[in-house]
């Protein structure tokens, strides 16, 4: 029972809190993989504590012991004290039910927005080998349009794709930066990150952890994009380009609110690369073992009772006949 | 199956340069240029364009004239707008470079450039400013 209330006063402060705490954290843009691993580790961390909890309460808890057999004998005795009362085991229940639901809600919305994602960028991925000419020496598609557009189509058919006016309107250094920016989305399977945020963001749209967390991968995403750009090419090509495709759209478009976003991303381009040091790294890192660790930790003693149960002697200490 | 799905692309591309009603044979002769092929696979993925809603085709005498249902641009600004709802809706997580902005939001990027460039040495790769 302490158990599963310190495990769900763990995860409820970390929904409730996190998000104020982190966002706006200037470190991340320094280290946007960091910043992903860390909003990533928030969310499995309470996902995992509110999961836990469930499991706990269901299992009765023994007081911590070295001692195996103390563990057996307390083990038992909490089963025999947990399920004698009715009050135990419609705790019991409710801890399996809130597990239950709470890990199938997850898989739903997991499987339900892979499911349609793929289903709709197949039918773009068909529609696009018609109309779009392929471009061998640039590694993409081009569609024939007069709005200046890259974007990628990640999954099976994956592909970088180019409107002709965005091959016009920018200079060839600039396009080459524009690719390795969509490249690197695609090598590094951004999308199925996107899509793990967007799991949770729709299985539990009440949860401020992981609206934050959602909007702010997405952001990362992209300055890490942008990094993984920086590497083979010039800091200013990427942010000129930018800037030019920026303000390319036709006004009759539906207009995005990523204009923060984009005029942060020219900022931050435009100074010098400045990445987080060796001690903030490893500093973060250690954080995000933690948040990953600790409700394993917490919840591990009613879990070492299941483990335990399936040596238990029951019938030993009960011997029906003996 | 693969093949025959590049041959669409082909296909069309020769429809939309054409510009006016061809035959299957037309169509054939004038990939026979380029590649080996044979007329019955040309056939196969004529009809099959034409099954999905790209080619339209009336009986001319013996043999079907095929045309393209809309302009490769039509289809273009279709597949685009496909693209930038889908930047909105998060469905099918394409990943665009930049979301498009206001012409004044777009203009801050811009002076953010040119300062930068006023301020340090100018480098060679200076964009001018695009049309807004």
């Amino acid at each position: 029972m302490t158990v599963a209330v310190a495990l769900l006063a763990y995860a409820t402060v970390l929904a409730v809190t996190s998000p104020r705490l982190l966002r706006g954290a200037s470190w991340a843009d320094r280290a946007p993989r960091l910043g992903i691993c860390l909003w990533q580790a928030l969310s499995m961390s309470v996902l995992a504590a509110a999961a836990l909890a469930g499991l706990a309460l269901a299992l009765p808890s023994p007081r911590l012991s070295a001692n195996l057999a103390a563990l057996l004998r307390a083990c038992i005795m909490s089963l025999q004290a947990s399920y004698a009362t009715p009050g135990g085991a419609g705790i019991a229940g409710a801890g399996l039910t809130l597990t239950t639901i709470l890990l199938l809600r997850v898989g739903f919305c997991a499987t339900s927005g892979l499911a349609r994602a793929g289903r709709e960028r197949r039918r773009h991925a068909r529609k696009l080998a018609v109309v779009a000419r392929p471009a061998p020496a640039l590694d993409a598609v081009v569609l024939t349009h007069p709005t200046a557009a890259v974007y990628c189509l990640p999954g099976r058919a994956r592909r970088v794709v180019l409107t002709t006016a965005a091959v016009e309107t920018l200079t060839a250094e600039q396009l080459r930066a524009v690719l390795a920016h969509e490249r690197a989305h695609l090598a590094e399977r951004h999308h199925l990150i996107l899509a793990g945020a967007d799991t949770f963001a729709r299985a539990f749209p009440r949860i401020p952890l992981f609206i934050a967390a959602r909007a702010e991968i997405a952001r990362l995403l992209e300055l890490a994009a942008d990094d993984a750009a920086c590497r083979h090419h010039e800091r200013r090509s990427i942010a000129a380009a930018l800037a030019a495709l920026a303000g390319a759209g036709h006004p009759e478009a539906s207009l995005a609110a990523g204009g923060p976003t984009a005029l942060e991303r020219v900022r931050r381009l435009l100074r010098p690369a400045n990445p987080l040091g060796a001690t903030r790294t490893a500093l973060g890192a250690t954080v995000i073992v933690l948040l990953l660790l600790i409700p394993l930790v917490v919840a591990a003693g009613p879990m070492a009772v299941i483990a335990h149960a399936a040596y238990c002697p029951i019938p030993a200490v009960a011997p029906p006949g003996a | 199956m693969r093949e025959l799905g590049d041959l669409e692309a082909v296909v069309m591309d020769r429809m939309w340069s054409a510009g006016e009603p061809r035959t299957v044979r037309g169509v054939y002769e004038e990939l026979l240029e380029q590649r080996r092929i044979a007329y019955t696979t040309v056939m196969t993925v004529m009809d099959n364009l034409h099954r999905k809603g790209w080619l339209r085709r009336r009986r001319d005498g013996r043999a079907y004239l095929y045309e393209a249902v809309r302009s490769r641009e039509v289809h273009s600004a279709e597949v685009m707008s496909e693209a930038l709802a889908g930047s909105t809706n998060r469905a099918m997580t394409l990943m665009h470079f930049v979301e498009h902005m206001p012409p004044e939001e777009a203009r801050l990027l811009r002076e953010a450039l040119d300062q930068n460039a006023d301020a340090g040495e100018r480098r060679q790769d200076v964009n001018p400013p695009g049309p807004a």
